[in-house]
Formats: structure tokens, sequence, C-alpha cells
């Protein structure tokens, strides 16, 4: 091979390989080419989505809560408002705009002396905080603090404002029940309730109304939208949503009647409940003893909240829907019911009372009337009117338990009301089985005889009874006992949703029995266990009862008072309006319960719910 | 030498592009220096500008140097560039804890990039000088070796980005060379083989893969990969000998698979039993940066909001998001390319490739119209040095390469990387005025 072809064939191999080299490079920056058109043509929404993401950090407004308001509540006079917002404010700051140490410290001294706290406790607010983040320095400010600061601005540099609304309860304990309370989000509630939109620096509300309607009344928060760099400076902020309030709840509750009805319970512990029975609105519920609501939100609520928890008298229970008691002898409206409705007795229906009752079997067992009484002879009404025990016993033996749980079943006795209040608990029947079960004792004819006096086993809610003795004046119909008539716009007052009355049972009951027990009720009233009642300007029925239990105090028996009952007597039932009381450790219905419920009635009537 | 005419050979074209680019990437490190809060700039773009004029300044003088001059000196400068980057090694200072700068107060250099171009001066002049028995695989050894020193001494600094990017253009250089193929794809073999086996148990263990894997299985067993060695490197040996007893090309189809699968399996074995398991996953995440979303993993995945975030059009000059928040790590150096992505758009990284590429396109071009092999050799490492940076560093921003340190040639911050390819050019240019001298 001579030396130029050679040349010429290496230069060939030469020429070749840059080629191919050549071809490398143009393939290597299609490559970039094409991933460049897939991350910025194909897939650029997503990155725009990231890298938004990366920049906002948006910081909440939060809105502000709905107020609740009583019943009678009148556009542009808010007098009555159970529940408001206080307009509060937070002191923040962000740290890293102090330019100095110095210059922090001076600023730092001005605002202990104003907020009269020493400047360490302010010092350790922002110690170990990402100094680019606004830091609270003080909490529920005073309004005349804001006025200083922003007039002396140059006294303190870069300290921040904002609003931060208190709950206000106005009536504080009369209405701690009813209202509840809010509190921070707990991290098991955080966990269920996020994807409903909650954030974990919400307040929730923990009782009462506040848990109950709390989607209705939290409203929906604004934003404030911040541009932030990766050090979480602020570049650019705006107002990105206006938060929106809650809506407000006007409450079935009527101010004047649960004022009547907790002044009336004072040094009482117990409950009361006062229903409309022709829609199931409550006019009033009372739980004693109570708590003031502001407290347990206040700055440092936790010794007071772990104080009302530790109390033996457990101020935190609604008594009136969440304690269960023996319904003594207001259970023998059910018992006479239960015999005139089986036809087992008439409204004439006699029996002796000898002041005790005798069940014979292998061996007799003595059952007395209250206090030993001797009666004599008693038609039904009389027996109602007052209350003998032994005439009841006689006609329990008679109809026999299972007509008479059939009946407590027919008024939802062992139910919930469906009351639109949180941790309502159900009354509770005993049965065979349920015995036999629990016990593993059978059902003794002594069980029977207990039970138609109210006695033994049952046990059952004040609202439960408020219930049923609503079941007898809207002869049978009974609606959902509820506590909300209108849920209104925070803005202009518009009705947004009418709470309508909801049927909830149509007990089939003749006019007859149901007759005879009202007039049995009625005569308790005028002369038998709630004569008292017979001073008021209107006729009232009622029954009492005295349920026997062993004292959770002093280990001894004690007693509870009850009683139950409506006015008028003769009126329709729309005007009609139930009142429950039960006091606990109460003597007896007559001595503790009856003067309670006069007062409620008497309030009732002054405030023309009966015209 | 220097007749004036030469002044009208010089490329024009490629010295606008060149200005173009440089001038797109003073406007990047402006709006990569520029802080959106305080308003103000970090002023990195003003000493760019001012290494750009002395670049352009010392460009045109090396178009006017012949290269066959700078190839005569091949082993001066190599030495020299050698020496100072041992003596920076040592002495330098350090910047995040690489020791690769030397400083004079003023200004500080980097010997490593100036050694890129060094290498390949002296491999341009070596291989031409042995451009007859460059089929013989002895010839690779040589040349190995002068790469193998700078980067040992790189990786002391330890540079690891700047170390490897001197391997690719030793294999273009020895490829368009005319080294055999067989032996660089035999090399390219034996590191792949060497490197895959631990690096999929490294995968499989770090991932938690169960599975079980009947080649995994024999595998991890290191007894048995040396016997397999064994057997294939005596396999090896036998054929090698028998081709001088009889002479058969049918051995050679033996002997060298052989060699390479044996030669590979063994440096994996080393590289499993003496590798730390966090080197291997070093090793790994340099593949894969997903594997390790904290650390390089973030920057990769910033790096591709920002670019895809850009859209078609950009979100404007000093608008970008990701790039003015801080969001984007090492925005005027490594990532700058992630700052034209955003700002600019699809279309703004697509023009400035295309500078890019025509930059390239004319290195080729020099290369084949070379007048000797020397010319063509220089022409085409210099070009591999220009493209291998520029696939690296864009291929690692959009998230196609392994992360590496290394600089976008002419547009990002740094004044060592920009003289070292301003010099490159003016070398180009030279090569190219030469090629109707006869």
């Amino acid at each position: 091979m001579s030396y130029s072809s050679l040349k010429a064939k290496m230069m060939e191999a030469f020429r070749l390989r840059m080629f191919v080299y050549g071809s490398i490079i143009g393939l290597a920056f299609l490559i970039l080419l094409l991933q460049l058109f897939n991350l910025q043509v194909i897939q650029g929404k997503d990155y725009v989505t990231r890298a938004r993401i990366n920049m906002e950090n948006n910081i909440p407004i939060l809105a502000s809560r709905g107020e609740i308001y009583d019943r009678n509540f009148k556009q542009n006079n808010p007098n009555l408002t159970i529940v408001s917002n206080r307009p509060s404010f937070n002191l923040t700051t962000i740290p890293s705009k102090f330019t100095t140490k110095e210059e922090r410290r001076k600023v730092f001294h001005n605002l202990a002396l104003l907020l009269r706290l020493s400047e360490d406790s302010l010092i350790n607010d922002i110690s170990g905080k990402n100094p680019w983040e606004r830091i609270i320095l003080a909490e529920d400010v005073d309004f005349d603090i804001i006025v200083k600061i922003a007039s002396h601005s140059e006294h303190f540099k870069n300290i921040d404002w904002e609003d931060a609304p208190v709950r206000v309860y106005n009536y504080g304990s009369m209405f701690s029940h009813l209202a509840g309370y809010i509190g921070s989000i707990s991290t098991q509630q955080y966990s269920k309730l996020r994807e409903q939109g909650y954030k974990n620096y919400h307040k929730i509300g923990k009782s009462g109304i506040e848990s109950q309607y709390d989607s209705i009344l939290r409203g929906k928060d604004g934003y404030i939208r911040r541009i932030v760099d990766v050090r979480n400076r602020v570049e650019e902020e705006e107002v990105g949503l206006v938060p929106s309030a809650g809506n407000n709840l006007i409450l079935t509750v009527d101010y004047a009647v649960q004022k009547a009805a907790y002044d009336a319970m004072e040094g009482n512990m117990g409950g009361v409940v006062v229903l409309k029975p022709s829609t199931g609105e409550i006019l009033a519920m009372v739980s004693k003893p109570d708590f003031d609501p502001n407290l347990v939100i206040s700055k440092n609520n936790s010794s007071i909240i772990r104080e009302l928890g530790d109390n033996k008298d457990k101020p935190f229970v609604n008594r009136s829907i969440q304690s269960k008691y023996p319904p003594a002898s207001t259970f023998k409206l059910v018992t006479a019911i239960t015999a005139l409705e089986t036809e087992k007795a008439a409204g004439e229906t006699t029996y002796y009372c000898p002041g005790k009752y005798t069940l014979k079997g292998y061996k007799d067992k003595d059952f007395y009337c209250y206090e030993g009484h001797a009666h004599g002879t008693l038609n039904l009404y009389n027996a109602i009117a007052f209350s003998c025990s032994v005439y009841f016993y006689n006609l329990g033996y008679r109809v026999g338990p299972t007509n008479i749980l059939r009946y407590a079943d027919y008024f939802g006795l062992n139910e919930k009301t469906g009351v639109d209040l949180p941790s309502e608990v159900p009354g509770f029947l005993p049965s065979r089985t349920w015995k036999q079960k629990a016990l593993g004792e059978p059902w003794y004819d002594g069980d029977t005889i207990n039970m138609s006096i109210g006695q033994g086993f049952l046990a059952l809610t004040p609202i439960g009874m408020a219930n049923f003795v609503a079941a007898i004046v809207n002869n049978g119909i009974v609606y959902r006992p509820h506590i909300i008539k209108e849920i209104r716009n925070p803005d202009n007052s518009s009705v947004i949703k009418t709470v309508d009355r909801e049927k909830m049972r149509e007990i089939p009951l003749s006019p007859t029995s149901l007759d005879i027990v009202k007039t049995g009720m009625r005569m308790g009233a005028m002369a038998g266990t709630s004569v008292r009642l017979n001073s008021l300007k209107f006729q009232v029925a009622g029954k009492t009862g005295t349920a026997q239990t062993r004292s959770v105090r002093s280990e001894k028996y004690s007693q509870h008072a009850w009683f139950v009952g409506y006015g008028p007597f003769n009126a329709e039932p729309e005007k009609a309006v139930v009142v429950v009381v039960l006091v606990e450790y109460g003597i007896a219905g007559a001595v503790r319960a009856v003067p309670v419920a006069e007062r409620v009635f008497a309030k009732l009537y002054d405030l023309g719910y009966f015209q | 030498m220097k007749r004036p005419e030469n002044l009208y050979k010089i490329d024009y074209l490629l010295v606008g592009v060149i200005i173009l680019i440089v001038g797109i990437g003073c406007l990047l490190i402006y709006s990569g220096g520029f802080d959106p809060i305080e308003k103000i700039n970090n002023g990195l773009y003003k000493r760019q500008i001012i290494w750009f004029i002395i670049g352009l300044v010392v460009m045109i003088a090396f178009t006017f140097i012949s290269y066959h001059q700078i190839g005569d000196y091949a082993h001066y400068i190599y030495a020299a560039v050698l020496v100072l980057l041992l003596f920076t090694t040592l002495f330098g200072s350090s910047v995040r804890n690489i020791r690769a700068w030397l400083n004079f107060g003023l200004f500080s250099i980097q010997p490593a990039e100036f050694m890129k171009l060094a290498v390949v001066i002296l491999l341009a002049k070596l291989l031409e000088m042995r451009e007859r028995d460059i089929k013989h695989f002895r010839e690779i050894l040589l040349p190995a070796l002068i790469i193998l020193v700078p980067v040992v001494i790189i990786l002391n600094q330890p540079d690891f980005g700047t170390a490897v990017v001197f391997i690719p253009i030793l294999f273009t250089m020895l490829f368009v060379g005319g080294a055999d193929i067989s032996h660089l794809v035999s090399i390219i073999l034996v590191a792949s083989i060497a490197l895959v086996l631990p690096m999929a148990l490294t995968y499989s263990e770090w991932v938690g893969d169960d599975s079980s894997n009947i080649i995994f299985d024999f595998f991890k067993n290191t007894n048995r990969l040396f016997i397999v060695s064994g057997i294939l490197f005596a396999a090896a040996c036998i054929t090698f000998v028998l081709r001088y007893i009889y002479v058969n090309k049918m051995f050679k189809k033996i002997y060298i698979p052989c060699g390479v699968l044996s030669l590979g399996l063994l440096c994996s074995v080393l590289i499993q039993n003496f590798f730390k398991l966090y080197q291997k996953r070093r090793i790994l995440v340099f593949l894969n940066p997903e594997l390790d979303p904290q650390a390089s993993g973030y920057h990769i995945i910033q790096s591709k909001i920002a670019i895809g975030s850009g859209g078609f059009l950009g979100k404007g000059f000093l608008q970008g998001s990701q790039a003015q928040l801080g969001f984007l790590p090492e925005k005027t150096s490594d990532f700058i390319f992630s700052v034209a992505a955003e700002e600019w758009g699809f279309l703004g990284a697509v023009i400035l490739l295309l500078l890019l590429g025509f930059v390239m396109f004319r290195g080729i071009q020099t290369a084949l119209e070379a007048k000797d092999k020397f010319g063509a050799l220089l022409a085409s490492g210099i070009t591999s040095i220009m493209f291998f940076h520029i696939l690296i560093n864009i291929g690692m921003v959009i998230g196609v390469m392994p992360v590496t340190g290394l600089p976008l040639c002419f547009v990002s911050y740094g004044g060592s990387n920009l003289m070292m390819c301003m010099i490159s050019i003016g070398i180009l240019i030279n090569i190219r005025t030469k090629k109707h001298v006869y």
C-alpha cells in the first residue's frame, strides 16, 4: 500500500468517525430539547402549580363565629344576644425585622411596660422560633392598647396586630349547658375533621350548641396571600379572600323563661325542661350545678377546666339530657295509661289503700304507700292526684309488666328524644330478658310492683319525661324537641333556614284514657301533691315523684324530687307548655320541685304564653 | 505569520455568537444575583463582564498564535498546569470544602479548568504522533495515564464532577484519533460490568426489595464470582496462547469477551467488598438523585419546577419565582440554565441551546477542515470539552443526567471556565484560519 493511499484510507476512517461524533452531539442536543419540551410544554401546568405552592405562604384571617340569640330576636334590636364576639387583638412581630438587638430590646421594653409583662416573657415568646415568621406576642389585647401602640408607633417599631375576636357568653352560667363552649381542636378531632376544612389552629365547639352547630357557626376563613422566598421572607402581601362570618342562630329558648327557671333552681342540683308540645320547641333548659363558659375559654383556663372536671357534683354534665333518674311516681301515669288502653281498668276502678300492699308468695312481702299513708278507697283520678302507691301496686300487678313496658316503649321512653344537643342519653326500661342476662335472675312479681310506681330498674332523663308529658298533652303526637328556631345570615339577618317541627311518633291513644290521666293530674294540682300550683292564675295539671336512690354523696338512700306537668289544663295543645323539674336530693317532689315549676309557670303566664 | 489578512479570516460569526451567549449569561447572572426583597444585586455580573472583556482580548490573541506552536509546547503546558493544580490541591483556598482555587486577592483562578485544555492539547499532540500504531491496545495506556494523574489530583480536592468530565473527553479523543473500537468498547464494558452488579445489589438492599432473583442470588456469593471470573480468565489465557500456535481469527472472538467479562466481574467483586456502603450509595445517588430527595434530589426537583413552570414563553426577566425567591440553588453557576428556562421559557431555552449547538457545529466543522491531524484532534478535543459540559450541565438541571457540579460553558458565572472557553475558541478560530494554508 502506498503512503498516499494509506493516508486517504485513514482520512476516510477519520471522516467517518467525525460523522459519528457529530451525530452523537446532535442526538444529545435533540434529547435535551425533547426533555425541555416535555417539562415546559407538556408538564408545564403541573410545575406552575408546584412553583406556586413553593412561594405562597398564606396566613388565615379567622372568620368570626356566628352569634346566638334568644327566640325573641328582632332585627336591629340585638338586645338578647346569648353568645356574641368581643373585638380583641393579638400583638405580633416578625423578629428578623429588627436590625439590631438593641433596637429590639428597646421596643420590648416599651411593650412590656404597656402590657404589664416582663421583658423576659416577650423574649421567651420569640426564642426558638423561625425569625422570619409572624409570632404572637400577646393575645386578647384591648383596643386601648392597640390605639396607644398605633399612636406611638415610633416606640413600637415592627409590632403589628391582628383581629382575634374572643367569644363572649353574655349570661354566663345561665346558658352554660345550652350554649356550651369552644376550645382548641384536639389531635384526635383534628385527624377526623381535617377533611372538612378544619385547621389545627381553629377553635371548635366542645359542648352544647357550640358543638352541635359548629359547622353552621364557624363560617369560612379568609386568607392573606403572601409571596415568600425560600427563607420565608415576605415579598408581597394582599388579601386573598375576605372571611365570611358564621351564621347566627336564633334559639327556641326564651331568655325570660330560662332566667326564671335558672333563678328558681338556685341552690338546687338537677334539671328543668320547658317544652312546647305542639312544636317540640324548648323554651328553657337548665342544669345545676353549672359553670361559667367565659372562664372555661379564658386565657389561663387549664386549672379552671381541671377543677370543674374533678368536681364531684359534675357541673359539666347537662342533667336535663345526660342524667337518668328513677322516674318514681311520675311513671304512674304510664301505668295508668297502660291499664286504661288495655281496658284492665277505667276511671272509676277502685282499690282500697290500707297503707301497704302485701304480695302473696313463698314469703309474703309488704310494699308501703308513701310514708305509710293510708288513702282508703280511691278511684284512678284520686290515685293519680294523691299519688297512691298501693292503688298502682294493684293496677300494675293486674296489667302485668309486658303491657307496661309495651306502652313505655310506645312513648319512646327507652330512646333518645333526638334533641339537637350533643351527648343525650336514652332512658332505660328493664325487661325480663334484660334482667336474666344482666343480673342472672328471673323477673319477680316484686319487680312488677316496683316498676308500676316507677321504682326499681327504671331510669329516665328529664327531657325524656318532658317528651312523655308532651305526648299526653298533644294527644299522642310527639315532635322532636329542639333548641334552634332559625338560622340567620350574619350580614343582613335574613332567614337562611327555619327549623320546622318534626313529627317523631304518633301513639294511638284513646281520648278517654288521656282525659282520665289529664284530669287526675289536674286534681293533683288542685288538691293533691301539687296543690301549691293552685295559687297560679291559670289551671295547671301535674304529677310529682320522689325517687329513692343511693346517694353518691353520703352512701345513704336519698330522694330525688320530680315534677312533670303542663298548663293551661283545658286549653288546646297549641297553647300548652310542659314543665319538667328534677331536683337531686330534693326531699320530695312536692317540697323542692313544685316551687320551681310554680315560678316557671308564673313567668310563662306573665309572658303571655297562654293567651 | 501575523499578516493583517489573517484578520479577514477570523470567523466573525462564531465570535458574534460567543458574544451573544456570554451576554445572555451576564443577564442571567444579573437575574440570579438579584434579591427581590432587598432590591439589590450581589454584583457578580459585573465581575463576569470584566472576565469576559479580558477573555475576549485573550481569545483574539490566541487567534494569532499558531496552534502548531501551542502543540510544540504541549508537554510544558501540561506540566505547568499540573504543577499549578497540585499546588492548589495542597495549598489552595477552599470554597464549600473543595480546595480548588488559587486566590490572588482581587480574583482567584481554578487550575482544574485549564487542565482540561492542557490535557486536550497534549492528547492531540500524542495521538498525532502515534497515529500509525494507535490500533494497538498499548497505545491507549499513555493517554489514559495523562488523564489519570490530574483526575486523581482533582479527586483529592475533592471535586468529583470536574474529575469525571475528563473521562468522556479522553474517550472522544481516542475515538477520533483512530483507536480500535473493540478496545474502547471493551473498556466501557469492563467498567459497566464492574459497576452494574454492586449497584444493583446496593439498590435492592436500599429500597428493601426482597424479591428473590436467581441472578442476584447467584452473584451475592463472592466466592462464586471469583470462580466464574477465574474460569473465564483461564479460558481467555488459554485461547490467547493458542492463537500464537494455531493462527485462527476464531480465538480472538473467544479471548476478548472472556477477558472482558472476567475483568469486569473481578472489578465488581472488588467494588462490592472494598467500597463502604455509603460510598456505593453515593454513586447510586449520583446516578439517580431521586433516591435522596433531601439533598441533591431536592435541588433537581426545584430545578425541574423552575424549568417546567417557565412554560413556553417564560415568566419574564427577573420574574422567575423559583430563581428570584431562592428556591433554585446555585442559580448563577450550576443551575443557570434553569433561570433561563424559567424566565424566558421554552423559547428562550431553545434559542440558548441552538446558539450553543452552533458552537459545537463550528467545532466539528473545524476538525473536519483542519489541514492536519493535530488540528483535527485539537478541534474535536476542544469541542468535546464544551460538549460534555453542556450535556452534563443541562442534562442535570432538566433531570436526565447525574448531579455533578459542572458549569455551563460561556453562561455560568466563573472566570476560569470562561477564560478557558475563550482560549479554546481562539484556538478553534486559529485552526480554521489555517485550513487553506499549505
